[in-house]
């Protein structure tokens, strides 16, 4: 396909006249038949490119994806952009849909599946049995093993590939160091593929990093920073209960409107609460940074971590949700001294001694079922045939690795000179000079007002609609 | 919280907990359902659909503790007289259900999510808008949407869904029809969260839960007293004509048919001691079961005089008849006080 006939579907079939950065390249690479591994930021509309290559090429799309909500909420996303035939299949779905959804493979144009799922040979066979226009690996971060996100069901995706016939594909990630890169094209086997990297830079927001005493001294910083600066904004815990806690002491200690959003809500609530922040009835979602969001707000000022991320390029992706407008936002990480060990713990969680992995090989001799995470993660090992010794060194690797990610976001935190610097100096990506928007310096103040990010005149909290005039207001009738 | 309604579904007699855990959690094996004929708790037949068994457990321990229940023998819980005060505090102020029954005829959980999509869809229809996040990307319900909106689709569909809700809305008690409408989702309109609307009641979450199915179920029982709208329509499919199971009632249906036990069993070529545990559910969820059609007035008149004396039918233990009368099968007796329970029940 030509450039011009390119950017002509663009205009008709999406309205735009122009890509954002890197969806250009990576959709003609991919219309030249040409494997893509794309590191593109958050916010430069992934979808649009494999819905756009989709749309040209006949057959099948299929994008593997690690969370199910993820999923749920791309397949809402096309169905509300009139895009009817799209299915997912996960855990979630009972056998019959699941039966109904591969008999009609062949009239679908997305289909959405988590990599267990994948590896069914009903679910194989049928794939076999239709043609593919695409296979996309989403967060593709996840199949490296040098990456802390790694997920052993991603590693047999290579191999999956192979049993699909090479379909083109197209392996996606927000954020991905080179190691990591060079890991996934080894493990998709494509070492062909054509790499589009795109910077992770996001100069329109500014960089902050607000060193406090303690939880309490955190608290009242944090209840400062919403009452006194732009909205929406997302603050981002490391834990579901204090999720609850704070959203609840914020809604009552500052009159704003906070909702919490994390796993543990029905699904229900989460699409109430989608909804309602996307039409601008909630100021501030306290959310929890393992729980994606998938709903794309372009207004969203401030970006608030109260706990550390677990690594800077989770931290990059979190941020990477405020200023989809280009407009000045602002990201804060708050930080107390000692807030590294909980980093530590969580990462200790997914440890494993030589002396509990060759247990757990007993176990599985023994033909017992995994009872935990850990033992999850090592049956998959164990089902291929994996000796124990070179899942223990695995587990030393992957150790290190997380080690090594924190000392890099302490770095970032505890940084003198350039935060910016120190983020891309990650990503193995030259820093821009340093600027009054670009980032505060260790020991300076929040330029708030400068920034043009003062908090704005907010509406009241709600109050009970009359079931009247809520009917009155749900349905519109010819009078 | 959550334990308050626990708390609720025990009285002072003994009973099995695990059972009324798993009457509430929808089990329906005969045991659970004949646990929950003997303590009046059929009604909550899967109200708690999904709520795992720990969590039933753990809010019990809360009660023991607390002093509220005592545990009279291992797997056995009872109100304390600490907890019948309890209990009177609790039923004024909490909300009570009262239409939970519907949990057994209709697939209540099924109509809510249909129910929501389809007033989502006739709301943002009535605004002429068709780009909006539907409630539910379940594939199953969006078809099941689109067939009943295609069916029912024409100038009068928003005002008769509207003549619908009100006229349901105007029966309910305040505050039950404004929880209802704020709710609910549709154009420009998200609807509250059952956390958002706790703070707006000021009630706990588990109540408004409680409530927000309770609604459910009362719209339900008011949609099928008036069966012509559209949104009865939707609900018409979930219905089923009684809460035994469809193959339960097949077994029944052939009994009544006059065949016998045995030649159910072939013809149908199921074991003899499923035919009798379809009969026995049949039994339990069914009044006006014909107990003399099997129980032979000897065999009524042996249990009655064996148990003469015991008149808590949950405390009769079958070794007692079995001493007199060894080839007695198990189902007889069984069946025998489930007869007992239905007709004090009358
Ligand atoms: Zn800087």
């Amino acid at each position: 396909m030509q450039q011009t006939e390119i950017y002509q579907l663009l205009k008709q079939k999406y309205g735009f006249d122009d890509f954002r950065p890197g969806q250009y390249d990576v959709i003609s690479d991919l219309l030249a038949g040409q494997d893509v591994l794309a590191v593109l930021p958050t916010g430069t509309g992934k979808s649009l490119i494999y819905q756009f290559v989709g749309n040209v090429l006949p057959g099948l799309v299929v994008v593997v994806s690690p969370l199910i909500s993820l999923m749920q909420d791309q397949v809402a996303r096309l169905n509300y952009q009139g895009e009817k035939r799209v299915a997912a299949l996960t855990s979630q779905v009972d056998f019959k849909t699941r039966q109904t959804v591969l008999n009609q493979l062949a009239s679908l144009n997305y289909l959405f599946v988590s990599p267990e799922m994948l590896k069914q040979s009903l679910v194989l066979s049928a794939l076999q049995a239709v043609q593919l226009a695409l296979f996309v690996v989403d967060e593709a971060h996840c199949i490296s093993t040098w990456g802390p996100d790694f997920r052993p069901d991603y590693l047999g995706l290579g191999a999956l590939k192979q049993q699909l016939g090479q379909p083109l594909t197209l392996m996606l990630t927000a954020t991905a160091t080179q190691a990591v890169r060079q890991d996934i094209l080894t493990q998709m086997q494509v070492p062909q593929a054509k790499e589009v990297v795109y910077s992770v830079n996001r100069p329109n927001i500014y960089l902050a990093v607000e060193t406090v005493n303690d939880e309490a001294d955190k608290r009242a910083r944090l209840q400062q920073l919403v009452t006194s600066t732009a909205t929406p904004a997302i603050i981002y815990f490391s834990s579901k209960k204090q999720t609850d806690l704070i959203a609840d002491w914020l809604r009552e200690t500052t009159g704003l409107r906070v909702a919490a959003y994390h796993a543990g809500l029905s699904g229900e609530s989460r699409f109430k609460i989608q909804q309602q922040f996307m039409a601008d009835q909630l100021d501030v979602i306290c959310a929890t940074s393992a729980f994606g969001m998938g709903i794309n707000k372009a207004d969203i000022r401030l970006v608030v971590h109260y706990h550390l991320p677990t690594t800077l390029a989770d931290y990059v992706q979190e941020i990477g949700r405020a200023g989809r407008d280009d407009q000045q936002s602002l990201a804060v990480l708050l930080y107390a001294p000692g807030d590294e060990q909980l980093v530590r713990n969580l990462n200790d969680l997914t440890a494993a001694s030589a002396n509990e992995i060759q247990l757990d090989y007993q176990r599985f001799q023994h033909h017992q079922k995994p009872v935990d995470d850990l033992a999850q993660v090592l049956q998959f090992y164990w089902e291929h045939q994996y000796a124990v010794d070179a899942v223990v060194t695995r587990f030393n690797q992957r150790q290190r690795a997380k080690a090594t990610e924190l000392s890099q976001l302490m770095a970032y935190v505890q940084t003198t000179t350039c935060r910016r610097a120190a983020m891309l100096a990650y990503f193995d990506e030259p820093a821009p000079e340093h600027t009054a928007t670009c980032c505060q310096l260790a020991g300076t103040g929040l330029p708030v007002t400068a920034l043009g990010l003062q908090a704005t005149a907010r509406t009241v909290t709600a109050t009970v609609t009359p079931w009247s005039t809520v009917l009155d207001q749900l349905f519109l009738q010819n009078s | 919280m959550f334990a308050d309604y626990v708390l609720l579904l025990f009285t002072t007699a003994p009973r099995r907990a695990k059972a009324l855990f798993n009457v509430c959690r929808g089990r329906r094996t005969v045991s659970t359902l004949f646990a929950g004929l003997t303590a009046d708790r059929l009604a909550w037949l899967d109200s708690w659909h999904g709520v795992p068994l720990s969590k039933f457990e753990a809010a019990a321990n809360e009660l023991v503790q607390a002093g509220w229940l005592q545990i009279p023998a291992p797997g056995y819980l009872q109100v304390t007289p600490a907890g019948v005060d309890q209990q009177k505090k609790l039923t004024q102020q909490l909300y009570q259900p009262v239409a939970w029954a519907q949990f057994q005829e209709v697939d209540v959980r099924r109509f809510n999510v249909l129910n929501q999509l389809a007033l989502q869809v006739v709301s943002e229809f009535s605004h002429q808008t068709n780009r909006y996040y539907p409630v539910t990307t379940d594939q199953g319900m969006q078809a099941t949407v689109k067939l009943w909106f295609r069916r029912w689709h024409s100038p009068q569909l928003v005002s008769q869904v509207v003549a619908e809700l009100t006229g349901f809305l105007t029966t309910l008690p305040s505050p039950l029809a404004d929880v209802f409408a704020n709710s609910l989702t549709g154009f420009d309109f998200p609807g509250q969260t059952d956390q958002q609307l706790a703070q707006l009641f000021q009630r706990t979450p588990v109540e408004i839960l409680v409530m927000r199915k309770d609604l459910n179920c009362r719209w339900i029982a008011w949609l099928r007293q008036q069966p012509t709208g559209p949104l009865a329509a939707l609900l018409q499919p979930l219905v089923k004509a009684n809460p035994v199971s469809v193959s339960a009632w097949q077994t029944y249906q052939d009994f009544q048919q006059g065949a016998s036990l045995a030649q159910i069993a072939t013809r149908r070529r199921l074991k003899m001691s499923t035919v009798r545990e379809h009969l026995l559910e049949a039994a339990i969820l069914t009044p006006s079961f014909p107990f003399e059609q099997l129980l032979q007035p000897e065999t009524r008149q042996l249990l009655a005089e064996t148990y003469a004396q015991t008149p808590s039918l949950t405390q009769w233990r079958f070794e007692q008849v079995q001493a007199v009368a060894p080839d007695l099968d198990f189902f007889y007796f069984r069946l025998y006080q489930i007869m007992r329970c239905q007709r004090a029940a009358d």
